[in-house]
């Protein structure tokens, strides 16, 4: 069809749309961030006639999909399209919305086009800013080019005006070829690299030394004595852990032997770091194994130690008693081992889904379920339309069979900072009950774990919490590297450290303007951004990325350091506390921030070490704990540094700890830089590590490693281990259970926001819905850190 | 000093008048012009979504006409209460003189009634309307 020359009426309303776009922003995951960015002072959005984004479909005629699509929140999107002024546009943004990206799992739509006609993709994970803007340019071109608007206009046929394209099906009209489109023909080879089908498995024949073994120290001698002294056989130590001491524990006497260590063992385990389950149904060796193994993560605060039980569990649908009655906290982790790996709890108050939609059939995280959304069944618009979210008048608290209003706050809401939805019951102004529905941002990564070599799956880490960047991969690098035994050289844990450092500040400058923004403060948005812009700078001339660096490695780092690295890092130095004190002035003095912030949202210490709650939340109850003192690692028992604490356990204490904890980065990134040791940045164990590229040029040996760990990845010593250090918003910790194959058996991802979030109802009784906003504010947690 | 104009001020023909009577015409004709044109122009394409209330994308739960507890209303009729009775302190304040001790007794009688009227509200915690976690 030849398109007919417009008009000029058709000129007319083309100049005027195309110059007052609408867009409304609906973020998703880490390119939400970079969306955001576009508006600050850098990029300044506004300049191309596209004003502020809004969140409600009501004021927007350009929704901007930023992030991946999760089919539990594809529903609300296929919403609030249909909620948008007539006609509208669609730009999609970053892999993960375009095709689904890195995320071919269980739970992601590969791409909105399945569920929405789509004007323009910004290709990139995440794309820059200046994409963003650039694909805002490009719809301005289509409506100009493109649109012939006035025969709609005035009511006549023909003409054409918003998004046209047409919705894609998945294998029908778009490619669902993991390999990519033009593949079709040539059938796929092998098998996928997870067992129970993988076959010809190299690893097999390939030979790795031991795992790492530790030696126990006093106290913990005594605890393994005390514990076998009291429960006899029920409780078995594990020969050679690798990480920290370790029991088998019968199934029925798990609680005992819990309740044991919480109240009367020396040192008393405190907190529940994590609780999760392992399918041990597609072991290589599967005699003496059980079905499944619960896995308990205890830790002590004083002296810091951690321990872990092991229960094993039998038969197709296991059953385990509930440690709800001890930890209070227990609550979600048991609701998240029912519902990703179908173990059953007795005793647990409320034992139902918790990450998957109830529409949902089986357990995704068991052995054999498909871990690609691949593998499964397209997701097409009629499943956007018919599964929506729960109602929340079935799970809505503290209703006593009154009338009351029921109010969801999110999933898709400016206050929420993420996809997640509290299901608030109100007595006029006043919060009675609450229920939050979370999972609208589960990426699947654990299951993607199984999927990825050791090496491969550092990407993944980055996007666990996409504002901390390098820090996640602090965690599992750690907890690999002490499964392996893996020596660190000096210059690679400080070149760490430094970027650990970047990122708590780049972390902790978004907590501060979103929180001011929260309540009511829209100034430090545009100040703060400013220097997290130079941050984003050095790790850039550093990484050569923004958010996802992926930049380090077991071992090591992926490159030394740049020149000019130096130059940068200081100029930053020097600035940055002037300006932080200047940004402090506009909220810390400020009345409206502090009516707002103190005495709201009090969470006392015991309540929160009984819920795990963890980092900055935690410090401002009045516990001087972190991990960088508790349990040092990667050298940062040589760093000059103090953590902040505070003892009223509000907002206003949480603000201040990580506003004084900003200032401790500073004096780390300081001392970081200025005593740089020389040296390797990657280890010489070239058995595990990536080598260093000119040894891989040079001799044959280096050269054979670097094609075995960068193809097939290498073999891990079989064993499990677990290691968690402090990023920005907490303890994040990584469990990793090796079978002996060139990639993870089971990797587990314990997320400090995960028990942070499960206290809000606990900390949002009584307070007033305008409250809560500012208690979501003070917590700073992120989604994709809470559903993995 | 200028002489008085012949013309009355209120005379349609005065130039300013006039010029604004001009003006209210031309804003009411652009007013309805535009108005009207919207209406002819604009494309109602009404659905089922965009008539649905927006509760963060979600299907709400439950109706918003409800009997909502409003105890910041207690606190304003408490307001209005007082604010009514002060007005009788104001008309004696004006009278002070003529009235003499015996108004002042009388009057003094009736402020110590209202303190005593106040007392037993805030008692009674008829003023604490915030949320019960601030009361704690």
């Amino acid at each position: 069809m030849i398109e007919r020359p417009p008009n000029v009426a058709d000129l007319l309303i083309n100049w005027a749309r195309e110059n007052s776009l609408w867009p409304m922003f609906f973020g998703l995951s880490c390119c939400f961030v970079e969306e955001a960015v576009t508006f600050t002072a850098r990029y300044d959005m506004a300049r191309f006639g596209a004003e502020v984004l809004r969140p409600s479909p009501r004021q927007a005629d350009l929704l901007i999909t930023a992030g991946t699509i999760f089919k539990k929140i594809a529903p609300v999107i296929l919403r609030l399209y249909e909620q948008m002024a007539e006609p509208r546009w669609v730009i999609s943004m970053g892999s993960c919305s375009n095709s689904g990206g890195m995320f071919d799992a269980y739970a992601v739509v590969q791409g909105i086009n399945q569920i929405l006609p789509v004007d323009v993709y910004i290709p990139g994970c995440p794309p820059r800013p200046e994409s963003v803007l650039e694909s805002l340019v490009t719809l301005q071109k289509k409506i100009r080019a493109k649109e012939r608007p006035s025969r709609a206009i005035f009511n006549l046929a023909g003409g054409t005006q918003g998004t046209t394209g047409p919705v894609l099906v998945d294998e029908v009209t778009k490619s669902r070829d993991p390999r990519g489109p033009g593949m079709e023909g040539i059938p796929i080879r092998g098998t996928a690299a997870t067992p129970p089908e993988f076959w010809q498995n190299r690893s097999e024949l390939m030979w790795a030394p031991p795992a790492n073994r530790i030696v126990f120290t006093l106290a913990e001698n005594e605890l393994a004595h005390a514990l076998t002294g009291r429960f006899g056989a029920a409780v078995r130590p594990e020969p050679h852990p690798a990480d920290m001491p370790s029991f088998e524990v019968d199934r029925e006497r798990v609680t005992d032997v819990l309740r044991f260590l919480k109240h009367e063992a020396a040192p008393r385990f405190r907190r529940l770091e994590d609780l999760t389950a392992v399918d041990e149904s597609a072991r290589q060796d599967r005699r003496g194994r059980p079905d499944y193994t619960l896995v308990y993560h205890l830790t002590a605060y004083d002296p810091p130690t951690r321990l872990r039980l092991k229960v094993p569990l039998h038969g197709a649908d296991p059953v385990a008693p509930s440690a709800t009655g001890i930890w209070p906290s227990a609550g979600w982790y048991e609701r998240e081992a029912y519902d990703l790996m179908g173990v059953r709890f007795e005793g647990h108050p409320d034992l139902r889904r918790i990450l998957m939609p109830d529409e949902w059939q089986g357990h995704p995280l068991r052995k054999g379920t498909p871990g690609r959304a691949t593998e499964m069944a397209p997701y097409t618009l009629a499943d956007a339309r018919r599964n929506q979210p729960r109602d929340a008048a079935l799970t809505a608290r503290g209703t006593d069979g009154r009338e009351r209003l029921i109010l969801n706050v999110g999933p898709h809401h400016v206050s929420t900072h993420g996809l997640i939805r509290y299901i608030v019951t109100l007595e006029g102004e006043e919060i009675v009950g609450m229920d939050i529905d979370i999972g609208y941002h589960h990426r699947c990564q654990e299951k993607i774990g199984e999927r990825q070599t050791w090496h491969q799956f550092i990407p993944y880490t980055n996007r666990v919490d996409y504002l901390a960047g390098s820090c996640n991969d602090m965690s599992y690098v750690m907890a690999v590297e002490t499964l392996a035994g893996i020596k660190v050289p000096e210059r690679a844990q400080v070149i760490r450290v430094l970027l650990c450092e970047l990122f708590r500040l780049s972390n902790h400058l978004v907590w501060f303007s979103t929180y001011a923004h929260d309540l009511g403060a829209m100034a430090p948005n545009f100040y703060a951004f400013r220097e997290r812009e130079m941050i984003m700078d050095i790790v850039e001339l550093i990484t050569g990325g923004r958010l996802h660096p992926a930049w380090f490695r077991l071992g090591g780092v992926a490159a030394d350091l740049p020149e000019g690295w130096k130059q940068a890092v200081d100029d930053f130095v020097r600035i940055f506390p002037k300006a932080l004190d200047e940004y402090e002035t506009l909220t810390r003095h400020n009345p409206i921030f502090k009516a707002r912030s103190r005495g709201v949202g009090r969470l006392s210490l015991e309540d929160a070490i009984d819920w795990g709650v963890t980092g900055p939340n935690l410090r401002a109850c009045g516990l001087e704990w972190d991990l960088r003192k508790a349990f040092p690692y990667s050298m940062y028992d040589q760093f000059d540094f103090e953590i902040p604490t505070a003892t009223a356990g509000d907002c206003y204490a949480r603000y201040l700890v990580r506003v004084e904890e900003m200032r401790q980065s500073l004096k780390i990134i300081r001392q970081a830089a200025a005593n740089m040791p020389s040296g390797r940045y990657v280890s010489d164990q070239y058995r595990y590590v990536i080598p260093e590229r000119a040894d891989m040029l040079k001799d044959i040996e280096s050269l054979i490693h670097h094609f075995i760990n960068v193809t097939r990845g290498m073999k891990m010593p079989p064993g499990d281990a677990y290691a968690a250090s402090e990023v920005p918003r907490g303890e994040q910790g990584y469990y990793v259970v090796s079978d002996g194959l060139g990639h993870p058996y089971r990797l587990r991802i314990r997320g400090p926001g995960f028990a942070n979030v499960q206290t809000v109802p606990r900390i949002a009784a009584g307070e007033t819905i305008a409250d809560l906003i500012s208690i979501f504010g003070s917590l700073d947690y992120i989604l994709p850190d809470i559903d993995r | 000093m200028h002489p008085l104009s012949a013309t009355p001020w209120y005379s349609p023909w005065e130039s300013g008048l006039f010029s604004l009577a001009v003006f209210t015409a031309m804003v009411l004709v652009f007013i309805v012009a535009m108005l009207a044109a919207s209406a002819w122009v604009g494309q109602r394409r009404p659905s089922q979504e965009k008539t649905r209330a927006y509760e963060s994308g979600v299907i709400p739960t439950g109706s918003a006409r409800l009997k909502y507890p409003v105890p910041f209303y207690l606190v304003a009729i408490f307001f209005l209460l007082f604010d009514i009775e002060g007005a009788f302190i104001f008309s004696w304040a004006v009278a002070f003189r003529e009235l003499g001790w015996e108004g002042w007794l009388q009057m003094s009688f009736f402020i110590v009634l209202l303190l005593a009227g106040l007392a037993y509200v805030w008692k009674k915690g008829g003023l604490a309307w915030g949320p019960t976690r601030k009361k704690a």
